[in-house]
């Protein structure tokens, strides 16, 4: 993985919450675990414009997501919890049956185009 | 390390000085929390409430618990359990260098503040999430912090409670605990329980693939596994209880919609403090309970001829008896 590298966590909230009783095919739940936060000077950085959709890249895997700038730390990245995070997940659990869903390092490419339908 | 001192949440109310949530984030995930039990409640010990009442939060980032608190550590990704460790060693009064503390990100200052803190509340209780177990370090991480509340009872009473998650999730654990001896990551293979995190736990059985049918009830596994998990429920044959369409549910062969517990369906379930609460169903479903359809399916799994022949039991069975 070349570039600059940052950490991504994935993480819940309320709303995220709230719409699992909308409905997880909900467009809104849809929309959220597709949306990622991070800090207004990384998106500057690598040429990130708000609302612009990311290519994120695991060793493992790869997700598009919409980028918002947020009061987050500079180096990171926060996503919600869904689908999208899954596939950037490895099945390893180290021994402890449980996958690391936070801390990864990532890297993160402005995409010009519309994301693919799967991960609307 | 081992071992958990805890108690439960109404002595939290009652008693709780000083108040650590460490990786959690309670003001979106358990929003609650502050209200009923941690922050805002008059007791007979704390008459005036969250005055009384000193909070920390110990998080990488400032969420928005970060408002309700008294004092935010924003700790470096991935330091928590040298942060907890330098924390055991400052509570004993051990020497730790500067680097080892600026690794942290946090400064002696800040750090000798919260020890005094500690040692001076009279009930202490820290709050971990999945902020400190899921992330680098996982189960160490949350061993090391309920070794801490252990060694803080040689100074005041603290204890240590993991966030819990979902609904229900500590009534799976207490469950199998009483049946099993153990949590979670149990196989039955041999006729008798196993436990093995790592090798029969969940997530790690489906990536190997080393199942050939799944079912899952009041789960969402499509929705929360690693991608190579969730392949190997695509190709076997998965079947689902739960009172909503989720993404497991598109991805088994079966889905089955049950009435949701607590709403339209009785039962009992495990507050976070594992105190076990009756759930009184104010509406009816059309649709079965979980426990409905379970017992439904053993029924026709007992009804069915046995696999092997006439006198003969599996190997393991044998070798058991």
């Amino acid at each position: 993985m070349a570039g600059k590298r940052f950490i991504l966590n994935s993480s819940r909230s309320s709303k995220q919450g709230t719409l699992i009783n909308v409905g997880k095919d909900s467009d809104e739940y849809r929309a959220l675990t597709s949306s990622m936060t991070m800090a207004a000077e990384d998106m500057a950085e690598i040429g990130l414009a708000e609302g612009q959709m990311a290519l994120i890249r695991t060793e493992f895997g790869e997700s598009a997501f919409k980028c918002e700038a947020g009061k987050i730390p500079v180096g990171m990245i926060f996503v919600p919890y869904g689908p999208p995070t899954c596939q950037l997940m490895g099945g390893d659990t180290g021994g402890t049956g449980m996958p690391q869903s936070k801390g990864w390092e990532v890297t993160v490419t402005p995409l010009e185009t519309a994301p693919s339908a799967e991960n609307a | 390390m081992g071992g958990k001192v805890s108690c439960t949440l109404g002595e939290v109310k009652q008693r709780a000085d000083f108040i650590v949530y460490w990786g959690g984030n309670p003001a979106e995930c358990h929003p609650r929390h502050f209200t009923k039990y941690t922050l805002m409640q008059k007791s007979k010990f704390l008459p005036r409430g969250r005055k009384d009442r000193t909070m920390v939060l110990v998080d990488i980032r400032e969420t928005k618990s970060a408002k309700a608190s008294d004092i935010f550590l924003q700790v470096r990704p991935g330091k928590d359990f040298e942060l907890i460790t330098i924390l055991r060693a400052l509570i004993k009064d051990q020497n730790v260098s500067d680097e080892a503390i600026a690794d942290t990100g946090l400064t002696r200052e800040v750090l000798d503040d919260l020890v005094q803190r500690m040692k001076s509340a009279k009930f202490g209780c820290m709050f971990f999430g999945m902020g400190l177990s899921m992330t680098r370090g996982k189960h160490m991480n949350s061993a090391a912090l309920l070794t801490l509340a252990a060694e803080m009872n040689a100074f005041t009473k603290f204890v240590a409670m993991p966030m819990r998650g979902h609904g229900n999730v500590t009534g799976a654990d207490v469950m199998m605990r009483w049946q099993t001896g153990y949590p979670f990551g149990i196989t039955f293979n041999r006729g008798y329980p196993r436990y093995n995190p790592g090798e029969f736990s969940t997530v790690d059985v489906l990536v190997r693939g080393d199942c050939d049918a799944a079912f899952i009830i009041g789960a969402d596994p499509g929705g929360t596994m690693p991608q190579p998990a969730i392949d190997h429920l695509k190709r076997i044959p998965t079947i689902v209880l739960d009172p909503h369409v989720t993404h497991t549910s598109k991805l088994a062969r079966v889905h089955i919609t049950t009435a949701p517990q607590g709403i339209a369906a009785p039962g009992t379930a495990y507050r976070m403090d594992e105190v076990p609460l009756p759930l009184k169903p104010p509406l009816k479903s059309p649709y079965p309970t979980d426990e409905y359809v379970v017992r439904r399916i053993n029924e026709a799994i007992m009804a069915k001829p046995f696999w092997l022949p006439d006198g003969s039991q599996p190997q393991m069975l044998t070798a058991q008896v």
